[in-house]
């Protein structure tokens, strides 16, 4: 009987054993997940951080890199501006009417904001145009127009290399703003909508502006003239859908005009 | 007995075990789509090794960039295996980390902490 007792007890004793052993195993891993879990906590902690540094840096910098292209190509169109004959406000002006004429002939909202950076930029192949016949007081002879003229190929080709979306518009835009939808403009007689919507748009919105100033060499042009003027040229210079959605939100433009105005 | 050597991947590292240099190495970044299956033939080749071996000295070394916590938990599982046999072996391990990566050093005190019979030292790159 005791022997049996005996066994049992050892047998007991065994268990109890075995239960220590384990329990101690147990709780040994549980710590051991608490740590890991701690440790995992932290670094997951310091990694996101981490990641929402870097993450501002990079907005940062993205809205810098915006900036500046921006800036670039406002003082590039501001150069261009200052070799030719125009002054003051023009260049924002047409970027104003450049964006509403492509809202309102249906380009998505950032296409818009982008011609308006953009169509400041027209003008600049006028930099390599010589001061001689940049600057000659009376009109330009058959030769001297010809030169002019090559303004948009020249400006074409300073902005066709690049593969930013912004200047790509603006090679587009100096190619084509002179010409004229009847297929008389140049350089290349482009005809209707062959001319790029952003060519077309910047021709309209250069010339209302153009006419509607005051320069050294003449008198700015009344509205009902140029009215008058772009009614004849619907189809024929301009693009007769933009000259419909000029007409149909005049007030716009003449607001743009007004808030915009040359003070000298 | 067979060596085994396992390349690195974006998601694991790169594994040399050794037998007649007596050398194991894990080295690069450990986070696996399943840590355990991963690293199954890594723990069995070590498992063997030791029954294959005579009492012999073993290098360990482990220079671990980046881990997830499963990973974490089966280098503690490893060192288990590890520290069974570090009476019949001697077992150096030599946990190596870049200085300013914080959680890699944390990990080798923690290993250091867990298992005081083990060599472990801690090895600045």
């Amino acid at each position: 009987m005791s022997a049996n007792q005996n066994k049992l007890i050892a047998e007991i004793e065994e268990l109890q054993e075995e239960f220590t052993k384990t329990t101690n195993k147990l709780i040994k891993d549980v710590k051991r997940q608490d740590k890991i879990m701690a440790r995992s906590d932290k670094r997951q902690q310091q990694e996101y951080d981490e990641l929402q540094k870097k993450l501002e840096e990079v907005n940062s910098l993205q809205k810098e890199i915006e900036e500046t292209q921006k800036e670039v190509v406002f003082t590039m169109g501001a150069i261009g501006e200052s070799r030719s004959k125009e002054t003051g406000n023009h260049v924002k002006r047409v970027a104003q009417y450049s964006k509403i004429l492509a809202l309102y002939y249906g380009l998505p909202e950032q296409e818009a904001e982008m011609l308006k950076q953009a169509s400041p930029m027209h003008d600049i192949g006028k930099v390599a145009i010589p001061d001689a016949i940049l600057n000659k007081p009376g009109p330009f002879d058959e030769a001297e127009r010809e030169i002019m003229n090559t303004h948009a190929q020249l400006g074409y080709d300073m902005l066709k290399m690049s593969k930013r979306p912004l200047l790509k518009m603006a090679a587009t835009v100096a190619y084509e703003h002179h010409e004229k939808y009847n297929g008389t403009g140049y350089p290349n007689q482009l005809k209707g909508k062959e001319i790029h919507i952003y060519g077309r748009i910047t021709a309209l919105a250069d010339v209302f502006d153009a006419l509607g100033s005051n320069r050294c060499y003449k008198e700015a042009w009344d509205n009902e003239r140029i009215f008058k003027m772009f009614k004849e040229e619907r189809g024929e210079h301009f693009d007769p859908k933009l000259i419909d959605i000029f007409f149909e939100h005049l007030d716009e433009f003449l607001d743009i005009r007004e808030s915009l105005k040359d003070t000298f | 007995m067979n060596n085994l050597n396992i390349q690195e991947t974006k998601y694991t590292p790169k594994i040399d075990l050794d037998f007649e240099n007596n050398t194991v190495s894990i080295i690069g970044k450990s986070y696996p789509e399943n840590t355990f299956e991963f690293y199954e033939p890594v723990i069995k080749w070590i498992e063997e090794y030791f029954n294959n071996t005579e009492k012999d000295t073993i290098s360990i070394n482990f220079e671990i960039i980046y881990f997830n916590s499963s990973s974490s938990k089966l280098f503690f599982d490893l060192f288990d295996l590890l520290e069974e046999n570090n009476e019949t072996n001697t077992i150096v391990i030599n946990w190596i980390y870049d200085e300013e990566n914080e959680s890699a050093l944390e990990a080798g005190e923690d290993f250091q902490e867990d298992f005081e019979n083990l060599t472990i030292n801690l090895v600045i790159k």
